[in-house]
């Protein structure tokens, strides 16, 4: 069988090997709905922390908590219950990209939310919130863009 | 990069699918293979138990609450053997001139 193989069949192989590998990339990229939920979570966390009232904060805290919970639960249940990414897949960059996402946006909605308050807005939190939310449910599905093209690099069926 | 062995088991194509997955990923459902594929349990089963036969494939069997679940992943001689497999197949395209850089 091997030595009546040809080109074309090799080359049909890799496509398959490839197709095959980007389901099992593909139940593990996170939605992008994800990214909006989270954002709009920021904004009613930070709507409690703005009115600083009992009841604002007994209710927007169990709002972000739980809400923050359910849609994790929803959003990486492919990992959970079909398939678990081989670790490799991630490498550094990915971690990388993760990261300086992350911090991108906490600094910048920390950077907007102290620039307001030393500039006397009201809501400041809320605000600011508002425009961390909006970048990232903008910027998630781009984050999730970069993070599918460097699993998509790390799998095996490519020339490294 | 991986020595370059053709591996006769592996390139089947329902098996090649098979273990294309697994090679993605730490462990798999066994129902996510199946449906992935289009396979029946029973034609499923019988694929991975000659992968596990040939020490490429471990199977698991447990509960998840009270259902039963059942996942496989590959061992690291599977791993090992798919990725000399698909240096074999890359090696291949690469004799004849055609490129392999995906889409």
């Amino acid at each position: 069988m091997h030595d009546e193989l040809g080109p074309a069949e090799a080359a049909e192989a890799l496509a398959e090997i490839r197709a095959r590998q980007q389901q099992v990339i593909d139940v593990a990229t996170v939605p992008a709905w994800y990214w909006w939920a989270v954002g709009a979570l920021m904004v009613v966390l930070a709507v409690g922390v703005d009115n600083r009232t009992p009841l604002a904060l007994g209710v927007t805290i169990p709002v972000f908590v739980i809400g923050l919970l359910a849609a994790t639960g929803v959003a990486v249940r492919g990992q959970v219950r079909a398939a678990r990414l081989r670790n490799g897949l991630l490498d550094g960059r990915g971690v990388a990209a993760i990261l300086g996402f992350t911090a991108l946006i906490v600094g910048c909605t920390l950077g907007i939310a102290f620039a307001l308050r030393a500039a006397g807005v009201p809501y400041p939190a809320t605000l600011a919130c508002t425009a961390g939310g909006l970048a990232m449910g903008t910027g998630g599905p781009v984050l999730m863009r970069a993070l599918n093209r460097i699993m998509l690099g790390n799998r095996a069926g490519l020339p490294r | 990069m991986s020595a370059a062995r053709f591996d006769e088991l592996i390139h089947a194509p329902t098996r090649l699918a098979i273990v294309s997955l697994l090679a993605a990923s730490e462990w798999a459902d066994f129902k996510f293979i199946r449906d992935t594929i289009g396979m029946s349990d029973s034609a499923l089963s019988k694929q991975l138990a000659t992968l596990e036969q040939s020490g490429y494939l471990e199977i698991r069997r447990g509960f998840v609450g009270k259902r039963p679940r059942t996942s496989a992943r590959l061992t690291s001689a599977g791993r090992r053997a798919f990725e000399e497999h698909v240096a074999a197949l890359q090696e291949m395209v690469q004799r004849s001139g055609a490129s392999i850089v995906p889409r």
